[in-house]
């Protein structure tokens, strides 16, 4: 069977499309051929697909052809049954008759024979030549017509159509195109099925021996390809899967060592796109075939479908894979290939790859998703393309211009040298080639990091070069050289040889003088001299050039400026793409790629561009040792660029990273640059964010808590990443307010800072701040001319900075400034009155409120009638320790002498200056007394009163105020102002009275003395200065009569004096000294406590003598008035007649006015006075008749008199007031009610048979 | 014992907060940042396959020559990746899985911020005997 491969190809080749056969009855094809032919490829065809349900297929061609044609004559009966794709699907009867009986004896014996063969799907064409206008030949056709559907169609299958040939029926060419589709349905199902059985029947021998896999591959292939044909495109991908399933089950199958195939000149292009690259009679090999170009074949008829059925995504989806497992299968059967016959394969392979499915692919037509699948794939497809380019670039010397990046690096020094087995040697011919290259490893300067960045380049080898290809030539004996290699250090550290020349130029030396060693006459001319690197790169170039077959690809590699562009190419492809896809990090750091070459090229703006995105990628995902690697790529190309501003980032930026990825001395070098940098001239200067390197926070712990209106200073920890110290020429931090955004303050520090490296405290002077509570805003400073700023807070330390700032921050308040609130009190210790005239104590309480006093000064201004003595200093105590001291100096006497008041620290003895105290430091905090000697001065002399009750004394009088303003606060910001009231009494309030009037003159005047004070008051001495008219009586010295003295009187309580007085003018020498009022005089001492009141007068000298000392005199005035002449009127009351009162019983009540003396005439003119008269009586108990009120007339004369009578009636009985005469014009005084009449008078009840009145 | 190994947990913002090379083989000075290259860019492929799968488990999903990587994704979407060259599945399966216990107890420190690097000093011990393990 497999001697029909040829034939199949063959078929296969000419055979693309549907047949249907014309079987042309009565010659009427060549009419109707035209009109037939026209209507292909059918629009809609509806055929079933393997699993019989119905699919669409849109423009199925096919082609009629006459059962007379060559095409399907003289085919050998196996040949159709092998072959049976290409047999026709439909056989097309086309007959005319124009007559009944014409159609009965001929024609429809010979249909008859026609469609006996139930092989073929047969229907007729019934051509009516009759023209319409012809009405008797249309008829006759229609009856034929007629005759032959009776005859030929059944009720389950229509298989007559007629065909009008002068302008065919409306649904004619439907109709056709059903019929035909429903036999080619019918065709199709069958010979499906009959593929199917016979694929069934082989593969259940598929493990016998017999087995042979082209039989199968005929079968499997020619259903693949019916399907095909049908455009039931599906179901032969299908079939070429199962196919290619089948065929890697069992290709390696029983043990047989098979050719595996691409030994053929061009076979390193790979042609899995293109099924017909060979003949498949060429690929066969026993019974099966070459598995290199068999798997390509199949891939390739696979990659064909796919893209008819537009699902180029499909193909790349399949092709990477695909890519993946030939290259394996590559590498089984490396040795027997050419040299770096994989790598090639590879490359041709992914770029057919890509360029084929990007041509078919149209954008936008499939789901986003599968899109950036799509174009995830032509990324892998060119990076993985552009790896294995890079390692065809190293084999033939380009090494050196491979950048070293983490990329590159990865990719290549884990991937295995090829292996072939033997490694190629250099042509004899190649000694010019080997010193050009040799010159250029020699010529190859180590490109030196910026910055002087030490870092062992990266590998791009698996292992050393140089001994992997001298251990694979089979001439050499390996164990000298090799171990020759590993005793050289440079060597043995896991890199490439061509590594060592570039560390640094001892090692170049070294390596150089190594080669001339090697390169020595005595190795010249053996055989197993090792080979060189020179030698290992020319070899491999003229390998290459014999395996590579594309002249495009061989020209790519032909010299560093080729090789280069290609590079370029794929790592853009692949960048691309992999942008356009989900997969951003792949396509950033082949971003990174293309800058190395652009920055090789010279092309700085670009290189610094696409440094940036990898930059960018890496800081932003936080992976700092990969960000180490490229950054110092993007300074340099800053520099280069005079990019001042993202120079300084990018240093900032290298700063800030872990501190292990560079050495002492590199970030030393970063850290110079910035400072050199700073300091000279920027034509643009830019603010630099140094938030990574700088960051602060405020000092642990509660924060710093002012009142409204204080300065203060605020200590701020700052962290700083630099290596070294750093001097900022001026440093600043916003405070930003909680409450409000907009809102805070700055500190500055204006004087230059030196950061050392790590913490760092900073203190900044703090101006007063609006209330609320403020947080760490931004730092801002100077260094040199460049001014720099930094946002980030540490929670403690630099480290992992960058791992905070993506949380939210908890912003811990720095800086509480509290509202205006009151912040101390100064009030008055004493609450009663204290002595005037007297240094008197007076104490204020100073309480500080939550707020330090440190500093404060008390500014002291006493009112008018007040002065501080200030011969005395002011007194400053503990209040809470005041109340004792006091009662000790109360009890004491003067306690204060015998106290040191150095001893005690709460006491402290101030003095004032301008009117100005400060208050000791003790006392900022604690409430404290201040006692302040005063006095308040009184020029009044005190009045007594004279009447029992005794008269308050107007409080105002003793009322004095004394303003106090404490300046306090930091910076004696704050002020306190605070106006005391002082209450001042004298201690006595004096008040008089005559006691007595003795009959021989003498008066006894009782003075009552009441204490005014909260203390205790001892008399010891009194005397009364009398005035004029007065003199002492029996020629006294003014001292009471009582002698009790001393005596005590308590506060508040009262005490009496009695002085005896007499009329009597007084032998003054002196009449100017005659004095208006009475003088009462007192010595008196007074025990008080100061916290209470009234106390001991401050003392002037604290060394007098107690006794004198403490003796107060205290004078009051009293006005005595000479006494009263006698009554100048008497006023009787006659007696009532003795038989009584009685109700109702009119009764005559008579007074008797009677003068006493005369009255004095200038107060009285006129003889006879007229005097008013008033009778008071209750009118409830008396009935008065006649004048209650009127004038009589009095002489003036002495004992003159008159009676006044009133009629009156009782009207009550029992004991009532009598009506009471009183003369309203004279003063009371002057009236003796003597002999004074009756309180009460008794009215008997009346008599039974009287009758009475009432008045209304 | 894998030879090579890196084990690299990455939070949900892609920062790597914890790193050790677990591997037997000694160490190459430069394969840490390979390491951390391939294990970077595999992210860009367990952002794909997160999603479509509801296990935490995410077997090898890349390959780099020899070597796999093997990624754990937690349900908070931090990323355990293995960088290995053994084929042990089980083996690596129990690693993460018992990993992720340890995680969670570093989770539950009141004092560790949710994605800030690891630092304790007893979940590397414990991890290192882990991957001597099972790996």
């Amino acid at each position: 069977m497999a001697n029909y491969l040829a034939q199949f190809q063959t078929i296969k080749s000419s055979c693309d499309h549907l047949v249907i056969a014309v079987e042309d009855v009565s010659d009427l094809w060549p009419t109707i051929k035209n009109n037939f032919e026209e209507q292909l490829p059918f629009k809609r065809a509806c055929l079933n697909n393997k699993t019989r349900n119905p699919v669409f297929v849109e423009n199925l061609p096919a082609e009629f052809i006459l059962t007379t044609d060559a095409r399907l004559r003289s085919r050998f009966p196996q040949e159709q049954y092998l072959f049976w794709f290409r047999e026709p699907y439909a056989t097309l009867v086309l007959v005319t008759c124009e007559d009944l009986d014409e159609f009965k004896t001929i024609l429809k014996p010979r249909l008859k024979l026609i469609v006996q063969n139930d092989e073929r799907e047969w229907f007729i064409v019934f051509v009516s030549r009759a023209h319409p206008s012809n009405d008797q030949a249309t008829k006759m056709a229609k009856k034929v017509y007629a005759k032959l559907e009776v005859d030929f169609s059944s009720k389950k299958r229509e298989r007559c159509c007629k065909f009008d040939i002068h302008g065919p029926e409306a649904n004619f060419w439907e109709d056709l195109e059903s019929r035909i589709m429903e036999s080619i349905r019918n065709t199709l199902d069958r010979r499906v099925q009959f593929y199917e059985d016979e694929i069934r029947k082989l593969s259940e021998q598929r493990f016998m021996p017999i087995w042979n896999f082209c039989n199968f591959f005929i079968l499997k292939e020619s259903l693949a390809f019916m399907f095909e044909m049908a455009h039931l495109h599906d179901d032969a991908l299908r079939e070429y899967d199962e196919l290619e399933l089948c065929y890697l089950e069992t290709v390696n199958m029983g043990g047989k060592r098979r050719e595996f195939g691409g030994l053929d000149h061009g076979d390193d292009q790979a042609a899995l796109l293109n099924p017909g690259n060979k003949p498949l009679t060429q690929i066969v090999q026993d019974d099966s075939f070459r598995e290199f170009e068999f798997r390509q074949y199949l891939f390739a008829c696979q990659s064909k479908l796919l893209f008819k059925l537009n699902r180029p995504f499909e193909v790349a989806s399949r092709g990477f894979p695909f890519i993946i497992s030939f290259s394996k299968a590559l590498a089984i059967h490396e040795n027997i290939l050419p040299f770096c016959m994989r790598e090639v394969w590879v490359i041709t392979a992914c770029l057919a790859l890509v360029n084929a499915t990007n041509s078919q692919y149209n954008e936008g037509h499939v789901a986003p998703e599968i899109e950036k699948e799509f174009y995830r794939l032509q990324g892998d497809l060119y990076s993985l393309c552009r790896i294995k380019f890079l390692r065809l670039a190293y084999l033939i010397g380009y090494g050196t211009e491979i950048e070293r990046s983490p990329v590159n690096s990865a990719s290549l020094s884990m991937l295995p040298w090829p292996k072939p087995a033997v490694w190629p040697s250099v042509p004899d011919d190649a000694s010019s080639e080997v010193l050009v290259k040799e010159k250029m490893i020699l010529q190859e300067t180590p490109r030196v990091k910026h910055f002087g960045i030490q870092r062992k380049p990266l590998p791009l080898e698996p292992t050393v070069l140089i001994r992997e290809a001298n251990r694979r030539r089979a001439s050499l004996s390996a164990g000298n050289t090799s171990e020759m290699f590993d005793g050289r250090p440079a060597f043995a550290d896991g890199s490439g040889s061509d590594v060592s020349l570039k560390t640094s130029p001892s090692n170049k030396v070294q390596a150089i003088s190594m080669s001339r060693a090697l390169s020595s006459p005595g190795f010249e001319g053996s055989i197993d001299r090792p080979m060189r690197l020179a030698e290992i790169f020319v070899a491999a170039e003229h390998a290459l050039k014999q395996t590579i077959s594309n002249p495009d690809l061989q020209k790519t590699l032909s010299s560093i400026k080729e090789s280069e562009q290609k590079y370029m190419e794929l790592t853009k492809g692949a960048a691309d793409n992999y942008h356009r896809s989900w997969w951003k990090r792949h396509g950033v750091v082949l971003d990174g790629e293309i800058a190395a070459v652009c920055f090789k090229r010279g092309n700085f703006d670009l290189a610094a561009k696409s440094y940036e995105k990898v930059c960018a990628l890496y800081a932003g995902e936080g992976w700092q040792d990969l960000l180490a690697e490229v950054l110092p790529n993007l300074a340099e190309c800053q520099k280069i660029l005079n990019d001042q501003a993202g120079y300084l980032s990018s240093c900032v930026r290298l700063l800030s990273l872990d501190k292990g990825l560079f050495s002492m001395k590199e970030r030393q070098a970063f850290q110079s640059e910035v400072v050199s940098l700073a300091h000279s001239e920027m034509k643009h200067p830019v603010p630099l964010d140094v938030s990574s390197l700088i960051t602060f926070s405020g000092n642990p712990g509660p924060p710093l808590e002012l009142c409204d209106g204080d300065p203060g200073t605020l200590s701020v920890t700052v962290w700083s990443g630099f290596p070294d110290d750093i001097t900022l020429d001026s440093l600043t931090l916003t405070l930003m307010a909680t409450y409000n955004a907009d809102e805070g303050g700055k500190l500055r520090s204006s004087t230059a800072t030196v950061l050392k490296p790590g913490r760092n405290t900073i203190t900044f002077p703090l101006p007063p701040q609006k209330p609320g509570s403020y947080v760490l805003g931004v730092l801002t400073g100077h260094i040199g001319h460049l001014t720099f700023r930094s946002h980030s807070f540490s929670k403690g330390g630099p480290a992992d900075s960058d791992d905070f700032m993506s949380y939210e921050k908890p912003t811990r308040p720095i800086l509480k400034v509290s509202k205006p609130k009151p912040l101390v009190d100064l009030s008055a210790a004493i609450s009663s009155a204290l002595l005037i005239n007297e240094a008197q104590w007076i104490g204020i309480i100073a309480q500080p409120i939550n707020y330090s006093l440190k500093g404060a000064v008390l500014h002291i201004d006493t009112g008018p009638g007040l002065k501080i003595e200030e011969s005395h200093s002011i007194e400053i105590e503990n209040y809470r320790n005041s109340p004792q001291s006091s009662a000790d100096m109360a009890n004491s006497g003067d306690a204060r002498k015998d106290s040191s008041v150095a001893a005690n620290k709460d006491f402290e003895q101030l003095s004032l200056h301008n009117g100005k105290i400060e208050l000791p430091d003790w006392a900022s905090d604690v409430t404290s007394i201040l006692w302040i000697p005063i006095r308040a001065i009184d020029d009044k002399l005190a009045r007594g009163s004279s009447s029992g009750a005794p008269q308050r004394q107007s409080i105002v009088d003793g009322m004095r105020t004394i303003a106090l303003k404490l300046e306090f606060g930091t910076s004696n910001n704050q002020i306190y102002d605070r106006t005391i009231a002082l209450h001042f009494t004298d201690p006595f309030h004096v008040s008089t009275r005559v006691a007595d009037k003795c009959n021989d003159g003498t008066l006894l005047l009782q003075v009552t003395l009441h204490s005014q004070v909260k203390a205790t008051l001892t008399v010891y001495d009194a005397w009364l200065d009398l005035q004029d008219g007065f003199v002492h009586a029996r020629q006294g010295d003014g001292r009471p009569i009582s002698g009790f003295f001393p005596l005590v009187i308590s506060s508040t309580s009262r005490a009496g004096l009695l002085f005896s007085v007499c009329l009597g003018k007084k032998f003054a020498e002196d009449e100017n000294k005659a004095q208006q009022d009475s003088i009462l005089n007192i010595r008196y001492g007074i025990a008080g406590d100061r916290t209470i009141g009234a106390h001991p007068p401050v003392a002037v000298k604290l060394n007098e003598t107690e006794g004198t000392g403490q003796d107060l005199i205290f004078r009051s005035a009293l006005v005595l008035q000479q006494p009263v002449l006698d009554p100048c009127l008497a006023v009787g009351f006659l007696p009532l007649p003795s038989d009584g009162l009685r109700v109702g019983q009119l009764i005559t009540m008579k007074w008797r006015v009677e003068r006493l003396i005369d009255i004095e005439e200038k107060r009285v003119p006129q003889n006879n006075v007229e005097m008013l008269y008033e009778v008071n009586a209750n009118s409830e108990n008396w009935m008065i008749a006649g004048r209650k009120r009127g004038h009589v007339s009095l002489s003036t004369k002495q004992g003159s008199r008159i009676v006044i009578s009133i009629l009156c009636v009782p009207l009550v009985a029992g004991y009532v007031h009598p009506p009471q005469i009183v003369l309203p014009d004279i003063d009371e005084a002057s009236v003796s009610c003597s002999p004074a009449g009756p309180h009460l008078v008794c009215v008997l009840p009346p008599a039974l048979s009287s009758s009475f009145c009432i008045p209304a | 014992m894998a030879t090579t190994a890196c084990f690299i947990i990455v939070s949900r913002n892609d920062i790597p907060i914890y790193e050790a090379e677990v591997g037997s083989a000694a160490k190459r000075e430069d394969a840490a940042q390979l390491h951390q290259f391939i294990l970077h860019a595999a992210l860009d492929i367990v952002q794909d396959l997160a999603w479509t799968t509801s296990a935490m488990f995410l077997k090898a999903i890349d390959r780099f020559n020899d070597l796999v990587v093997s990624v754990y994704v937690t349900a908070g979407h931090t990323r355990f990746m293995l960088l290995h060259d053994s084929r042990n599945d089980d083996g690596i399966k129990s690693f993460f899985q018992e990993v992720h216990e340890l995680y969670v107890k570093i989770l539950l420190n009141p004092l560790y911020l949710p994605g800030s690097r690891i630092t304790s000093s007893h979940f590397d011990t414990k991890v290192r005997a882990l991957a001597r393990k099972y790996l």
